[in-house]
């Protein structure tokens, strides 16, 4: 059977894969940020996941205003890298487990999750800048990838408490798929960050903390966090957050944290990366 | 369950922040839709070549055009823009994202950067403006 053997979150700021892309991770500025990165590609290379199912936002770059879902699966064979304005990253595109993707999507469904199905669609910063920090230039990724984006952009964006449920709903459906796969759940976004309005720029380093301890050990506190409170304390944008409770709640009772790191700032935003992994 | 009007009402209440809510999308609709064309380079071609002549094939009110000529982006948050498709029009000029967004604040881009190499703005006194804290 298919097993979720951890958890890994991440902030996507768009500004990291530039560094990738232009070879420029070594210099003062993000040398610090993706030092906190090399325990996990070595950690990865060691776990060789088969599959990851990447929670994540769109960035008006597959969806526009017209179709928002608040919850969509990708169940398509692959993925391009979007072109957001400036041309698509120069990254592999990105292969789906379609066979695991539908078995998802239709046990979600069953399990009272309305999901929407994808099919097609490019892939914007949000999903590729997290398997850059993972696995770092690789000319081919080497994991399949289930995609699976949130609106966190049109509100009311979904709860925390949803988002957690999604999360225990999702470790039920990879549990009852017949292939022997291991599989990992990425959270990513955040983490405080504001892009817009004279309020631009904040960031909270203690919050922000306060909420990555809240996602270790038992504690279910952090699904209870309302949007007013993400929206006062982390920004505008950093109600991004609520992914993590994603990857957090398919992780089950109880989790180890077995990395952590956060730095300020990455361009607008403060970075966090945690890899987890559930305690039976 | 949560009632809506409350839940919106709370919005109001943070400093220099405009949620984006779904009264805030159906006015930027069209806004928000012209940005997002900007992503195919033969758009953003034609955009370059005559951005007035481009706008008055979509149907944005006068101010909202005006707004996206003069590259006030406050001014398109308040008219139902969203930061992730106005994105694309600062890209489409060049313009990094923390350059962008350092325009929306009463900062230059180099005090902006220095802010935020220094931890960013404080929560303090920026979470609520009712409550002052």
């Amino acid at each position: 059977m298919a097993r979720i053997t951890a958890g890994v979150a991440s902030s996507h700021v768009p500004l990291l894969g530039v560094a990738v892309d232009q070879g420029k991770t070594g210099d003062d500025y993000f040398a610090p940020i993706f030092a906190g990165y090399d325990w996990t590609r070595q950690w990865e290379e060691e776990q060789a996941p088969d599959v990851v199912v990447l929670v994540y936002n769109d960035h008006a770059s597959a969806f526009d205003a017209n179709i928002i879902p608040t919850f969509a699966i990708g169940c398509g064979e692959s993925y391009k890298p979007a072109d957001e304005g400036w041309g698509p990253r120069p990254v592999p595109d990105v292969e789906g487990h379609a066979d695991l993707a539908w078995h998802i999507a239709q046990c979600l469904i069953l399990d009272d999750f309305d999901m929407t199905i994808i099919n097609e669609m490019d892939v914007d910063h949000g999903l590729t800048v997290p398997l850059s920090m993972m696995f770092g230039t690789p000319a081919k990724w080497p994991v399949k990838v289930v995609p699976l984006a949130v609106n966190v952009v049109t509100y009311p964006v979904p709860s925390g408490n949803r988002c957690w449920a999604l999360g225990e709903a999702i470790a039920r459906a990879v549990e009852s798929f017949p292939e022997d796969l291991n599989v990992q759940v990425w959270g990513t976004g955040g983490m405080s960050h504001q892009l817009q309005g004279p309020r631009a720029g904040l960031l909270n380093r203690e919050w922000d903390n306060r909420f990555m301890d809240m996602l270790v050990g038992e504690s279910d506190e952090a699904r209870w966090i309302e949007h007013i409170e993400y929206l006062r304390e982390t920004g505008s944008e950093g109600i991004e957050l609520v992914m993590w409770l994603i990857m957090r709640g398919a992780l089950g009772p109880a989790t180890r944290c077995l990395h952590r790191h956060y730095h300020i700032p990455c361009s607008n935003t403060a970075v966090g990366h945690m890899v987890l992994e559930p305690v039976a | 369950m949560t009632d809506i009007h409350e839940y919106l009402a709370e919005f109001d209440d943070i400093p220099g922040t405009r949620v984006y809510t779904a009264k805030r999308a159906r006015q930027g609709y069209h806004l928000n839709q012209f940005a997002m064309s900007l992503m195919k380079a033969e758009n953003r071609e034609r955009w370059k070549a005559d951005e007035a002549a481009y706008l008055d094939d979509w149907p944005l009110t006068a101010e909202q055009k005006e707004a996206v000529i003069a590259r006030d982006y406050n001014r398109m948050l308040d008219l139902g823009g969203n930061i992730y498709f106005l994105s694309k029009i600062f890209s489409t000029d060049g313009i990094s994202f923390a350059e962008a967004v350092s325009t929306m604040t009463d900062m230059s881009f180099p005090e902006y950067r220095e802010m935020m190499n220094n931890g960013g703005r404080p929560p303090e006194g920026n979470r609520s403006i009712k409550g002052g804290y």
